[in-house]
C-alpha cells in the first residue's frame, strides 16, 4: 500500500543534505535503501549498499519515485545444480 | 450486435455487464458509463440505439483508456520498469511474481506448467 500523500515522498534528510552539498560528479555512498530518487538525484550516482557491497546507482529521470533499494539487489542467484545454468540477465 | 471501439461486440446482457467485455471497463466504470450517457443500465445491450453507442463511443474515448491503448500504457509501464534495472523490471524479465510473493512453491500463474527436474526429489532433500 501506497504512503499518505499528505507526508510526501520519504527522502533520508542526511543523504538529502549530501546531495546538496556534493556539486556533482561524487559518488555517494549510503545504506538508505529505503530512499525515494527525487528530482535532484537525476544525475547523480550513489553507491547503495545491498548488504555485502556497495551497488553503483546512476539515477535516471524514469526513476523518480521508486526507491535506492530497488536498484541495488540483495540475493545472488547463481542458477539450479544440475541444468545447463542459463547465465542470470543483468544484474 | 452493438459494437464499440472496434471489434468489441457485447451480447444479449444487460447494458452494464455488455459494457464489461471491453478491456479496461470493470464493474464500477461501466456503470458509470450508463449514468454518464443516461442508460438504463439494466437494459439488454441489443436494444442500444445507434445514438447510444456512438454517445458512449464518444465517452469512453474522451474519459477512460480501454483496449489497445490500455495495453500499450501497462506494456510501456513494463518496459520502463526492466529499462531502469530496477527489480521489479527484474521480475517481469524473469516471469516470476512481481509484488514480493514466494516462488519457492507455488507462483505458477507466473512461471506456467510445471517443468519436473530429473534426479530433484521431494521436500526433504531441499
Amino acid at each position: 500500500m501506497g504512503r499518505s500523500m499528505k507526508k510526501g515522498p520519504y527522502v533520508d534528510q542526511r543523504l538529502e543534505a549530501k546531495v546538496a552539498k556534493n556539486g556533482n560528479k561524487e559518488a555517494i555512498k549510503t545504506w538508505a535503501r529505503d530512499c525515494t530518487c527525487i528530482p535532484d538525484f537525476i544525475g547523480m550516482t550513489f553507491l547503495v549498499h545491498n548488504g555485502r557491497s556497495f551497488i553503483k546507482v546512476y539515477v535516471t529521470e524514469d526513476m523518480i519515485g521508486h526507491k535506492l533499494g530497488e536498484f541495488s539487489l540483495t540475493r545472488t542467484f547463481k542458477g539450479h545444480s544440475g541444468g545447463k545454468a542459463k547465465a542470470p540477465a543483468g544484474k | 450486435m452493438p459494437r464499440i471501439q472496434g471489434v468489441d461486440i457485447p451480447p444479449n446482457k444487460p447494458t452494464h455487464i455488455s459494457l464489461r467485455y471491453l478491456k479496461g471497463i470493470g464493474p464500477t466504470t461501466s456503470l458509470e458509463l450508463c449514468e454518464k450517457v443516461g442508460l438504463d443500465p439494466q437494459r439488454r445491450a441489443s436494444e442500444l440505439t445507434d445514438d447510444d453507442v456512438a454517445k458512449l463511443a464518444v465517452v469512453i474515448d474522451r474519459d477512460y483508456l480501454v483496449e489497445g491503448a490500455l495495453r500499450r500504457f501497462d506494456g510501456a509501464n513494463i518496459a520502463r520498469l526492466k529499462e531502469i534495472k530496477s527489480y521489479r523490471g527484474d521480475r517481469h524479465r524473469k516471469n516470476l511474481p512481481v509484488r514480493g510473493q514466494r516462488s519457492k512453491t507455488n507462483a505458477r500463474t507466473r512461471k506456467g506448467p510445471r517443468k519436473t527436474v530429473a534426479g530433484k526429489k521431494g521436500v526433504k532433500d531441499k
